[in-house]
């Protein structure tokens, strides 16, 4: 029987009530985030385009850990005290920003140019077009990938605990060096991991399906 | 001017830790090349029971695979590190990060492979059955050098995030790149100058590995 683990799953709860938050906020900011910047890196004069380029290949290169680390080492130098929460939150935002972009750009890309064409020998300006025609099918498009993403990030969130945010994987190895536990802490946290992305992995899958029975 | 630059970033004090810097990368390669190994054939291993059509052999399999997908590599790591000595499997930090990691990643490509197989026309397979050669020799004559195409550039995509994920044994004390920029910080007292070499570093084997990828590619594509 795991008694460690029904003891202290209040305790792990919590944390993991810190992770949802987490993940809540930064894959949604990161989303916007991206999703803005996918459209720059599409229509946007060749001076930003070149920025986003590299902030794209900057941030896709590098691990997520690796830049938590620097925000949080970094900010403090610049004379900016924040707290860890907002260093690597930041951090993972910004990851999550870059991958978003790619992935906008590619279903922006993906819509025939003819269409637009068509649209503005109608007489429709950009603004209209974007609305009207590219955005509401690159959305439908980006959907399942960006679900997928969202799952990758929700697991990222896990590595902030490296950097010292107190969240599930943290309160797991509080738990765990306290009882000695391991096994059934780890899996049992793994459970709860599980319990939160499989949903969102499973709803990826039948928009993907759904998309490719359309085209 | 130069005062300026060292105010800012200090260079002399990374030149001066380059050694150390380059023990660490070492180790996040050695690390990176033994996963990958791993992770690859693990791959190979799960998807022959996965496309088997037996679901007595693939439905375990596609349990592990989305164990696997849906769980943080963080905790496997810690699973395989903390948890296995308590049932007598006790392996060293360096073998427990590459275990992990490859048992990550292999459930990954395992799809991936699944994914190329299954992209080559089912008509090719019965073609090359009706000129009468056994299954084996439709497989490896016919499927699979196809479906190696469609699969290099995604298996190329994982293996430079597993080269990122690498960066994740640090946590059970492996003095990889990560670690060591760590250490440096305790150390010394120096700021971001040292994860901004770090972030450099991996930017650097991160695409090293895109561009041997795409070289195997174009080669391989041209052989074919």
């Amino acid at each position: 029987m795991p008694t460690v683990l029904v003891s202290s799953l209040p305790y792990l709860l919590q944390g993991a009530v810190n992770t949802l938050w987490m993940s809540a906020v930064c894959v949604t900011l990161g989303t916007v985030v991206g999703v803005v910047i996918g459209i720059l890196s599409v229509l946007a004069p060749a001076v930003i385009r070149w920025m986003i380029t590299a902030y794209v290949f900057v941030f896709r290169g590098t691990p997520v850990l690796v830049l938590m680390f620097l925000a949080y080492f970094a900010l403090p130098a610049f004379g900016l005290m924040i707290n860890v929460f907002v260093a690597v939150g930041g951090a993972l935002v910004l990851y999550t920003g870059s991958f978003v972009a790619e992935i906008t750009r590619g279903a922006i890309l993906s819509i025939p140019r003819g269409q637009v064409d068509a649209a503005k020998s109608l007489g429709m300006r950009w603004g209209l077009i974007l609305r009207q025609i590219i955005l509401p099918q690159a959305l439908k498009m980006s959907l399942p990938p960006l679900l997928n993403n969202s799952v990758i990030m929700i697991k990222a969130t896990s590595y902030a605990s490296i950097v010292g945010v107190w969240e599930l994987t943290y309160a797991a190895r509080e738990i765990v060096e306290r009882s000695l536990a391991a096994f059934q802490i780890f899996l049992g946290v793994m459970a709860i991991y599980f319990l939160i992305c499989y949903p969102l992995s499973v709803l990826a899958r039948r928009l993907e399906k759904r998309a490719a029975f359309i085209h | 001017m130069e005062v300026m630059l060292y105010r800012y970033f200090d260079i002399r004090f990374i030149l001066r830790s380059l050694p150390q810097f380059l023990l660490g990368l070492e180790l996040t390669v050695e690390i990176s090349v033994v996963a990958m190994a791993m992770a690859l054939i693990w791959g190979l291993v799960l998807a022959g029971p996965r496309m088997s059509g037996r679901r007595w052999l693939s439905a375990p399999v596609m349990t592990y695979i989305e164990v696997m997908r849906n769980t943080p590599l963080l905790l496997q790591i810690y699973l395989v590190y903390f948890g296995l000595p308590l049932i007598g499997l006790g392996l060293s930090p360096f073998a427990s990060g590459a275990v992990a990691i490859a048992a990550q990643h292999g459930a990954f490509l395992a799809e991936v492979y699944r994914g190329g197989i299954e992209s080559v026309s089912v008509r090719q397979w019965e073609a090359a059955r009706a000129l009468g050669m056994d299954r084996w020799r439709a497989l490896r004559l016919v499927v699979l050098p196809q479906a190696l195409l469609k699969v290099v550039p995604p298996v190329g995509n994982h293996l430079v995030i597993l080269v990122k994920d690498s960066s994740l044994v640090s946590a059970i004390g492996i003095m990889d790149l990560t670690l060591t920029g760590k250490a440096i910080i305790e150390r010394s007292g120096a700021s971001y100058e040292v994860f901004v070499t770090i972030a450099l570093f991996y930017l650097a084997l991160t695409s090293l590995l895109s561009a041997v990828l795409r070289f195997v590619e174009r080669r391989y594509r041209g052989t074919l």
